[in-house]
């Protein structure tokens, strides 16, 4: 073996110690877990209660599920997705002054940094206790969700919408500007039709989660169908419990399923 | 030994990609296989490794019928004989010498393989090759680094760390500039006369297809038009295998020689 | 261009040039989008029972709740640690062990690394459900069948990541070069292993920065999933507010609030240097 090669073996970089630490960081933290969380398995109690749902989802009650008055789940379901829809429709006109708050390319650095710490403080804060807080507003019901779902919508929306002001295309404006174009011309024809279609999109695409967060909020007393959920669960009504999980997995399909179509067909131009 | 004996291959939408194949091409050969884009060229070296499976006829690999290979016995089949791509085909991510060590991982064990936790004599091996194609002083530089000929190099030493018997390149140097693209062939040529290994590339160069390879296989739609020394090709024969006048290219016209 | 319904009733616009050719401009779709958003919108507002007004005249008890929380409660600080690294462990074992399991459900999901349509098929279909289901009915179910605690509140997040995770990376995968892929196998690499040595090394900064981003979402989460009784501080929180403590609500809040800060700003700082 040449000695060109022998020196080359031995030139080789060593990365081993940085794999090392990092390995033994990530290590540590998963034991750490580990501890922390007590592992139960399924005791006598919950074998029983599982096969109970799992029976009751093949056996819906039928009657429930296909019960179109206020109290069917049909109705259940629509109410909760009007509590998305609402929520999302105020929390996107809502974030959209907002994230301009936050975008460095438009406000001065320290207002962005504020608007920002704000806006955090206002997604930590867990919704079930915004819907706690609305429900005093408003009393129980659905338009305590509507709010609850706005505020936690400002805050996911308004981050999406930063990205896409700062990832504008300036070059459109530039030429915009070389042609003589007023500043009213500018963003009504540069920069508008970029947002909006943008904007658009992760609305769709929020209202989509927002679908899935809202059926809980009839825990607090907040309407949706959170609340005929835990009532079934409570009171053992199994077959009650299948036909809601039913209705809310093929409600989820299908607005996901329309929601993906509508937001390629925005992405790829066809309107 | 790499023999076609009849071999057919149909596309399922109809297409013939290769009709009456018969080719016997011994061990140690220089083979250039020249042709039309879309003629068949890179089916029928495709073909020999089993990346495309043939309808009809036999193929005879080293004494093995290829199309009689099932699971395991394919893949280490594929381990006597190496391939080289116009796109080089390596992990750009990550060093030369890592590309490299990659044609050595069907041998690791289990856990080596995983970690990605190679021998020292894999690694001693890997630099070997890359010193044959004389880039060893670039091991340690991640791929991306480095020009399209020194990246057809690091693909080169990649098969040649497999020790094949045979190799196959499909356009292996259309994506270089015409120095570069030298540069590459005199690497094949000299793996070839060294090293006794077949090499059948699929070139578009006539000049360079000429130049290097001692025997030349003219393939049109599918079927071999011609199969013989490259001393004896023509501009007759070139108009055979180009099929019209207009795409033929001259043989004494070196701009033209390029199709 | 393809004539739908909608060109039918309203027809398109047809400019015709000086040379003769015609081009037809379909009519604006916007105003019957506009439209039918309005009417969503206010079919919602009847059935939510969504009032404006009601917000002017009783909007100031929302406040009443948040001033409460000034000044929080310091010295309820003592309970509130062990519950938030609870919080945290949850999220943590449940994201690594969602990201890890997202690696096989990608690969099955990937058209160009299995070429079986129906297996391909299946777990793209598996993952959707997975998705599909709210984590919080997840929760909750699971707080039923494995007790109040951590476990249930683990295992929802775990679901949650795995799909998530899963999802977004064999969209990525589906979209990677194959060049080197291609090459390995031509070597006599075996599936997994061209996968492991073409795929992987290409993806992984993507696989990294997506699993970072989940578990930084899942510790905002898991507070929440505490709510159901899935463990954590979120438990903590339902007690407080039952009680109308306010101030120690408005320092669980703080305490949240400053550790969810700081996770972010180290998972962004990874996420980044990353890409």
């Amino acid at each position: 073996m040449n000695e060109a090669i022998q020196t080359q073996y031995n030139k080789a970089p060593n990365r081993k110690l940085y794999f090392i630490t990092i390995s033994i960081i990530i290590l540590a933290l998963l034991i750490w877990s580990f501890i922390g969380v007590d592992i139960t398995g399924l005791d006598q109690k919950g074998t029983g209660l599982a096969v109970n749902i799992v029976r009751g989802i093949v056996t819906p009650d039928l009657e429930f599920l296909f019960d179109f008055s206020t109290q069917g789940v049909p109705y259940l379901l629509y109410e909760t997705i009007a509590i998305a829809l609402l929520g999302t429709v105020f929390g996107s006109l809502l974030a959209i002054p907002i994230s301009f708050l936050m975008a460095p390319s438009v406000v001065s650095g320290p207002v962005a940094y504020i608007t920002r710490l704000v806006v955090i403080f206002i997604r930590t804060i867990p919704s079930l206790v915004y819907g706690i807080m609305f429900i005093r507003v408003t009393g129980p019901g659905a338009y305590a969700g509507v709010l609850t779902m706005s505020i936690t919508s400002i805050g996911m929306i308004s981050r999406l919408y930063v990205d896409v002001i700062e990832n504008l295309d300036r070059g459109v404006l530039e030429a915009m500007t070389s042609m003589g174009c007023t500043t009213y011309q500018k963003i009504r024809y540069g920069i508008l039709p970029q947002l909006f279609s943008s904007f658009l999109s992760t609305t769709i695409y929020r209202f989509d989660m927002n679908l899935r967060d809202a059926t809980i909020l009839g825990l607090v007393g907040a309407g949706g169908i959170g609340a005929p959920l835990i009532f079934a669960m409570r009171s053992y009504r199994w077959n009650q419990v299948g036909s809601i999980l039913i209705g809310l997995v093929v409600l989820i399909l299908l607005v996901e399923l329309f929601s993906n179509k509508l937001r390629s067909r925005l992405v790829s131009g066809t309107k | 030994m790499i023999e076609f004996i009849n071999v057919n291959k149909t596309y399922p939408n109809g297409v013939t990609a290769l009709k009456d194949v018969n080719l016997k091409i011994e061990q140690g050969e220089f083979v250039a296989i020249i042709g039309l884009s879309g003629a068949g060229k890179s089916t029928l070296i495709r073909c020999i490794n089993r990346m495309h499976e043939i309808n009809e006829g036999t193929l005879n690999v080293d004494g093995v019928n290829v199309s009689n290979l099932r699971g395991k016995q394919v893949r280490d089949f594929r381990r006597k004989i190496g391939m080289i791509f116009q796109s080089f085909n390596l992990v750009t991510r990550t060093t030369v010498l890592n590309n490299v060590l990659v044609s050595s991982v069907p041998e690791l064990s289990f856990w080596r393989k995983t970690l990605g936790l190679f021998p020292k004599e894999k690694k001693i091996a890997a630099l070997e090759a890359l010193d044959k194609v004389g880039i060893l002083d670039k091991a340690y530089n991640r791929v991306d680094q480095l020009s399209g000929g020194q990246q057809q190099r690091v693909a080169l030493a990649r098969t040649l760390a497999q020790n094949p018997s045979i190799i196959l390149a499909d356009e292996p140097v259309a994506s270089l500039d015409p120095v570069t693209a030298k540069v590459v062939m005199d690497d094949f040529k000299r793996i070839n006369q060294e090293m006794e290994m077949s090499i059948l590339i699929n070139i578009h160069h006539v000049e360079l297809a000429l130049e290097y390879a001692d025997r030349v296989i003219g393939v049109r739609k599918g079927e071999v038009v011609y199969d013989g020394k490259s001393e004896d090709v023509t501009q007759d024969v070139l108009n055979n295998i180009y099929g019209s006048l207009t795409e033929v290219p001259h043989m004494d016209d070196p701009e033209e020689a390029k199709v | 261009m393809e004539e739908t319904v909608y060109d039918k009733i309203f027809k398109p616009k047809t400019y015709t040039l000086e040379n003769g050719k015609t081009v037809k401009q379909r009519a604006s779709r916007t105003p019957l989008i506009l439209l039918l958003v309005l009417i969503a919108t206010y079919a919602s507002f009847r059935t939510t029972g969504a009032d404006l007004s009601l917000l002017l005249k009783r909007g100031n008890q929302f406040f009443v709740i948040i001033i409460g929380m000034f000044p929080p409660n310091f010295e309820f600080l003592s309970n509130i640690w062990g519950p938030l690294f609870d919080t945290i462990q949850m999220s943590l074992l449940g994201s690594l062990a969602g990201a890890l399991v997202a690696v096989p459900l990608a690969l099955l999901s990937s058209s160009n690394i299995i070429k079986n349509a129906f297996v391909n098929g299946f777990f793209k279909f598996f993952l959707s459900i997975l998705r599909t289901l709210p984590t919080l009915v997840l929760a909750l179910i699971f707080t039923f069948l494995f007790g109040l605690g951590t476990m249930a509140g683990m295992l929802s997040i775990f679901i949650f990541t795995s799909s998530y995770v899963g999802k977004l990376m064999y969209e990525h995968i589906e979209n990677v070069d194959m060049g080197a892929f291609e090459a390995n196998e031509s070597m006599g690499l075996s599936k997994v292993e061209a996968f492991r040595y073409a795929i992987i090394p290409e993806v992984l900064p993507t696989y990294l920065s997506v699993s970072l981003y989940a578990f930084e979402g899942n510790v905002r989460y898991a507070a929440i999933l505490g709510y159901v009784g899935a463990g954590g501080i979120g438990l903590v929180l339902n007690e407080r507010l039952g009680w109308r403590d306010y101030p120690s609500v408005g320092m669980v809040l703080l305490v949240l609030m400053i550790v969810v800060f700081i996770i972010e700003r180290v998972s962004e700082y990874f996420r980044r240097k990353l890409s």
